[in-house]
Order: structure tokens, then C-alpha cells, then sequence
């Protein structure tokens, strides 16, 4: 038999209360469901996306919050397929979510949008890359930043006009090679690239995918060395990447030019090579945080509340990307007037603002498959040891100028 | 001429990483029988073990081996006493066991690091010589040496030693190991211990050549599989030959087919050979080699 006492109904009394409370609170917020990898491997971009909506969400609170309430950020935990839908299901049932936002996995996007239609929620993706996400056609999902399609034609770009142009060569004397991890990922960047670069007449000598759990690149970097390249090209992730580097370093192999998509450019590959090893080596990634502020107009308020709040400099672009993503999925819904995932997405449609409009340079202009086409990789170089954003020539800072790469 | 001898060297110095990865996983299945699923985890605790000694007293990886070496083997000696040993009648359940274990020190290790990725900074990393047109990176060599010295002394030890001769009669009948007054379970647990200290062994050596994830032991743990199985179950010469065969299978395939089917080369060659000759190249029956009778 239970017995009530006195102290226990208080306590309960309280309890309740407290629960009371704590849902009425809950009830006055906005809520966004920010569905990131916050455990295991790749936690710890993960974490930086987020912290690129905890900052917006923070100024569009200082200025009275989204459709009349502050904005809270409940996070859920998603490093796979399988627990982006948990995680929806849980964010949607468990904390009642108006809206979902994440991330940079595709396979963690492509799920948890589908996962976030059952609720008719939107999902809103700032960082995820797969061209098929958007291809799909699905009516809750909009991709404010760029595709994986972006990063190889401004790779592409980046060839013709910024390498081209430097070394004082025509795009048809230039001998290229791609080197490409052989997953999804990196073969639709790889093929791209190569499918552009012949369209611009430039020589693609050879095209190399390979395993990203391979123990040994010698091979790769083997068959590239006897192709003479004038650039290489490469897309991996991270620890394969390294490996491809520092194998052509032993193996004394240094192209006049060098390519990195989406890697190459944080703290592991500097640990890796060093900054000597590093000189001169481009990346093509989410604009950094180094780009001018006239090129991406509220950088600096962005870098300053970053550094206020985390107590350093961003460990990598991806927030700057997730801060914008986030203030625009905030003016679609303010527009809508509501979180209904039609009128959000036909609001956000509605949208058109210029290049340079916000802090990463982007502008706004959804096409019919609600993907962003103003927002774009930029490319940054590796100087002194650190990374400096040197094209397109109106995002660096003026007086950066690209090394290496002798000026006509 | 020139790529096909840089080719025959990079084969041997991948099959030297081979050869240092699976002699460990060879010995512990020769000895013990079990299918040690979390050897690739112990070369990764290897492989974070440099890089703590680097982070806390500032040593370089090839030093921290006098540290890291020993701890792995304690930790080898613990992991037999506690978990594998009480299972020792269901051996089946060992296997799982390891493989629980797997998930546990990877997990571990993804949760203590977040994900990031490290490397060991050591002066030698950097040092490369050029004989002829072919690169040849010291570090790389270190490991071609060290695989050769280590395959050297535990065949040494295996044949000449008490403790040797010790694990050799338990390998060939444990029960009359018994009757002739050798712990067995001493036995078991120093073979463990020596099995998780080779793969600690591994890890350093391998720590200044590449970018250390918690999963990157899985990346060295199938190939190790192939080796064993391609070299001889069990044999401790078997593993060093097995090392070196496929690193020249990768090595060639890599360069002259594509490296993108480098993989699935040596896995049709290991395929073939287990039809042609189950027990492996170098697995001979008899008492001279290290795990290939059946128990009784």
C-alpha cells in the first residue's frame, strides 16, 4: 500500500508545478529542432553547425524574436539515417518543434527531411551537399547553401580563370588530374569537375577514384606523377586526404597547382603536413570566415559574436554557412507568417535578394526544387599557415592576392 | 623500369605494415583460437597511446614504444583474465566478446576525442630518401624493420624459450599441456597480452604515417584478416609472408590496373587460395607451427 505524507503530496504539488511551468515556458518559445551529429566521429562539426544557429538565433532574439517569441534550440542527435528519423520523431512528438534545420551529412538530410514530412514539418537544410536533395522534389525541404554541384564548378572555375589566367596559359594547355575518393560524394564531384572542365576545353589527363579506407595512396599518386599534371584536383574526406598529401610529399610530387573540395583545410591537415607542406595548396570550401566584409557584409559581427561566446576563432567555415542558412529560414517564416511547410517554402520562394546580401556573400533566389542559387563555395590558399580566401578576387580581403602562381 | 622497381618497393613497405598488423591477430588465433575482432582497436589505442605520451611528456612516438608496448600488454593480460578467460568453454561467445569489445574501445575513443582527428608530429616523418629515382620514406622503413625483427624474435622465442616452448605444446594439445604441468591459463593470457603489445607495437610505428580516427583500425584489420588466412592460420612466418604478398598485389594492381580494384585483387586471391589450399600458403601440419592442429 502507498502512503501519502505530507512532505510527498508537497513535493508532488511541486513537481507538477514545476512541470506546469516549465511547459507554459516551452509553450512561449519558437522551437527549432537543430538535427546535427552531436556523438561519434564527425561530432564535432556537428557541433559547429549548430553553434552557427545558436548565433543567429541569438541576434534575431535580440531584435524580438520570430513571430513574437524568443527562438530555442533543441538539439537532435543524428549521425546516421536511422537516428535522424528517431531523432524526428522524438523532437516532434516528445518537444513539439515548429521547424527542423541541420545539416551537413547528406544521408542525415536526406532521411530526416522525409522523416520530418510525416509531421508536415519543414526541414531546412543549410549545409548538406548531395545534389539529390533537393532533386527530390520534396515539398517540406528547402537548401539554402550550395550543392556539391556548386563545388565542382567553381573548382572548374577556379581552373579556367584563376589557375589559367596565372600561370599564362591557355584553359587548352592545361593538363588537369582528378583525384576523387570513390563513394558518392566524391564521384559526383569528380565527375562534374571533369564533365566542366573538358566542356572549357582544359586536357583532363586522368581521373583516379579510390578508397578512402585504403592504407596505401602510393599508387594514385604513382600514376599521377607520370601524367605531369599542371593541377590536381581531389575530393575525399579528411584522413584520406592527408594521407594523398603527405604521399606526394615522400614521393617528391608537387604539380604547379593543387585543388582541395571540402578538405584540406582545418587543423588536422596543418597538424599533418605542416604549414611548409601546405604553402600554396588551394581549398574550395564554405566561405571562411576571412572573407571581406564588403563581399559578405555582417562577417565581422558574426566572427566577434563567435569569438565572444566559444572563446576562439571558428574551427571551421561551416558555421558561417549555418549562421546565414538560419537567418534566412528566419525571414522565410517571418514572411510566411506562419511554419506551415507550403507557405514557408512559397515565401521563401518569393524571396530575392541580391549577392552580398548576407554575411557569407550569398544572395537569395530559390529555383523550383527550392535550392539556393545565389549561395557558393569560395576559395581559400594556404599562406603562412593559415587558410586566406582569394577568390572569387571580391571575397578576399584586399592586398590578399593568390601565391604561387605567377601573375601574367 | 624505374615505376616498376618504385611499385616492388612500395609493396614491400605496405607489406610490411601487412606483415606488423597481423602477426599479433596470427598469434592470438594460433595460441588461443579466437578470431580477435578488436585487434584492429588495439592498434588504434596503439596509435592514440603515441600521441597521449606526445601530448603529456612530450615524447616522440618512437620512444613512447617503452611505454606504450607494455601497457597494451597489460591490457592484453587483463582483457583475457576478465573477459575472455571466464568464457573460455564457449568460444563462440569469445568471438563476440571481442567483438564487443570493438565497439566499446571505439566508441570510447570517439566519445574522449569528438571525432577529431590527430597526428603525431615526429621529425623523422619528414625524412625521405631518394635511391635512384625511388622514394623511400624512413618511417615506412622503420616499419619494413621492425616487422622483419619482430617475425626474427617471436620465432626465436617460440622455439627456444621455456615460455615459447610452453605456448607451442598448449597450441598443439592443451589437455597434455595440462598433464605435463603447464598453466594453461598463464599460457593464454601471455599470448594475449604479447598479441595486444604487437599491435600496440604496430600503432606507434604507424602513428607518424597517418591520420589517427577511431575507426581507422578497421581500415588495417580486414586486410590482417586476408593476411592470416592467405599466410597460414596460426603462423607466425605465414603472417610476415601473407604481409608481403598482398602488399605486392596492392601495390601492382593499385598501379598498373586501377587503384580503385587494388582491394578487390587480393581478396580474389585470397579467394583462391582458400579453395586451392585452406590452410593457408605457409600453414604446414605439424608441431613446429604455431596453431594449426585441431584441439582435441
Amino acid at each position: 500500500m502507498i502512503k501519502f505524507t505530507k512532505r510527498s503530496l508537497l513535493l508532488a504539488a511541486a513537481g507538477s508545478l514545476a512541470l506546469a511551468g516549465g511547459s507554459a515556458h516551452a509553450q512561449d518559445a519558437f522551437k527549432v529542432g537543430a538535427i546535427n551529429p552531436y556523438s561519434g566521429a564527425v561530432a564535432l562539426y556537428g557541433d559547429e553547425v549548430t553553434r552557427g544557429y545558436e548565433l543567429a538565433a541569438e541576434k534575431i532574439n535580440a531584435n524580438g524574436g520570430l513571430l513574437g517569441k524568443p527562438i530555442k534550440i533543441i538539439r537532435g542527435n543524428a549521425t546516421n539515417a536511422q537516428e535522424a528519423i528517431a531523432s524526428i520523431d522524438q523532437l516532434s512528438t516528445r518537444d513539439n518543434v515548429d521547424v527542423f534545420i541541420g545539416t551537413y551529412m547528406s544521408a542525415v538530410a536526406a532521411a530526416g527531411s522525409e522523416a520530418a514530412l510525416q509531421y508536415d514539418k519543414l526541414y531546412w537544410d543549410t549545409n548538406a551537399l548531395a545534389a539529390n536533395l533537393t532533386e527530390r522534389g520534396l515539398p517540406n525541404f528547402v537548401r539554402s547553401g550550395p550543392s556539391a554541384g556548386t563545388f565542382a564548378e567553381l573548382s572548374a572555375k577556379a581552373v579556367v580563370d584563376l589557375v589559367a589566367n596565372g600561370l599564362g596559359k591557355k584553359p587548352g594547355d592545361l593538363k588537369v588530374w582528378i583525384t576523387h575518393e570513390d563513394s558518392v560524394y566524391g564521384t559526383t564531384i569528380g565527375d562534374r569537375q571533369a564533365e566542366l572542365l573538358k566542356e572549357a576545353g582544359v586536357k583532363v589527363v586522368g581521373k583516379t577514384p579510390y578508397s578512402a579506407k585504403s592504407i596505401d595512396l602510393t599508387d594514385v599518386i604513382l600514376r599521377m606523377r607520370d601524367g605531369a599534371p599542371d593541377v590536381w584536383l581531389s575530393t575525399g574526406y579528411i584522413p584520406d586526404s592527408n594521407l594523398l598529401l603527405r604521399t606526394a610529399q615522400g614521393q617528391n610530387f608537387k604539380p604547379p597547382v593543387t585543388i582541395f573540395n571540402g578538405t584540406a583545410d582545418t587543423k588536422e591537415t596543418l597538424e599533418a603536413l605542416g604549414p611548409a607542406g601546405l604553402e600554396g595548396i588551394f581549398v574550395v570550401s564554405y566561405p571562411r570566415y576571412d572573407i571581406s566584409e564588403k563581399f559578405g557584409p555582417g562577417k565581422d559581427e558574426y566572427l566577434a559574436a563567435y569569438k565572444a561566446k566559444f572563446g576562439g576563432e571558428p574551427i571551421a567555415p561551416q558555421s558561417l554557412n549555418a549562421y546565414v542558412g538560419f537567418q534566412v529560414m528566419a525571414e522565410a517564416i517571418k514572411a510566411a507568417g506562419g511554419t506551415k511547410p507550403e507557405a514557408v517554402v512559397a515565401a521563401a520562394k518569393a524571396l530575392n535578394k541580391p549577392l552580398g546580401s548576407y554575411a557569407t556573400g550569398f544572395g537569395v533566389k530559390f529555383d523550383d526544387k527550392m535550392q539556393n542559387g545565389l549561395a557558393f563555395p569560395t576559395v581559400g590558399q594556404w599562406q603562412g599557415g593559415k587558410v586566406v580566401t582569394v577568390y572569387p578576387n571580391e571575397a578576399a580581403v584586399p592586398g590578399v592576392k593568390p601565391i604561387g602562381l605567377s601573375s601574367k | 623500369m624505374s615505376a616498376f622497381i618504385n611499385v616492388v618497393t612500395v609493396g614491400l613497405l605496405l607489406g610490411g605494415i601487412y606483415g606488423l598488423v597481423s602477426i599479433g591477430l596470427n598469434l592470438i588465433f594460433g595460441v588461443i583460437r579466437i578470431v580477435n575482432f578488436a585487434q584492429g582497436e588495439f592498434v588504434m589505442l596503439g596509435m592514440y597511446g603515441a600521441y597521449l605520451a606526445y601530448l603529456l611528456i612530450g615524447v616522440d612516438p618512437y620512444v613512447s614504444i617503452l611505454v606504450v608496448v607494455p601497457s597494451l600488454f597489460l591490457f592484453g593480460v587483463v582483457v583475457q583474465r576478465f573477459i575472455l578467460q571466464p568464457l573460455q568453454n564457449e568460444p563462440m561467445m569469445q568471438v563476440f566478446a571481442t567483438f564487443g569489445l570493438l565497439l566499446l574501445l571505439q566508441n570510447m575513443v570517439l566519445a574522449i576525442t569528438r571525432g577529431m582527428s590527430y597526428t603525431v608530429p615526429t621529425p623523422l616523418s619528414q625524412v625521405h630518401f631518394d635511391l635512384g629515382g625511388v622514394s623511400l620514406s624512413l618511417s615506412r622503413l622503420i616499419v619494413l624493420l621492425s616487422v622483419c625483427v619482430v617475425a626474427i624474435g617471436l620465432s626465436w622465442f617460440l622455439k627456444h624459450t621455456l615460455l615459447g616452448k610452453s605456448v607451442r605444446a598448449v597450441t598443439q594439445d592443451r589437455r597434455s599441456a595440462r598433464l605435463m604441468g603447464i598453466n594453461v591459463e598463464w599460457t593464454y593470457m601471455l599470448t594475449f597480452g604479447t598479441g595486444a603489445a604487437l599491435a600496440g607495437l604496430a600503432g606507434t610505428l604507424l602513428a607518424p604515417i597517418y591520420t589517427m580516427s577511431p575507426q581507422i583500425g578497421g581500415n588495417f584489420i580486414v586486410a590482417a584478416f586476408a593476411v592470416v588466412v592467405l599466410g597460414g592460420l596460426g603462423s607466425v612466418w605465414g603472417a610476415f609472408a601473407g604481409g608481403f604478398i598482398i602488399g605486392m598485389i596492392e601495390a601492382f594492381a593499385g598501379y598498373y590496373v586501377n587503384p580503385e580494384l587494388k582491394h578487390v585483387a587480393w581478396f580474389l586471391v585470397f579467394i583462391i587460395v582458400l579453395i586451392v589450399r585452406p590452410s593457408g600458403l605457409f600453414g604446414v601440419m605439424g608441431a613446429e607451427e604455431v596453431g594449426l592442429r585441431e584441439q582435441n
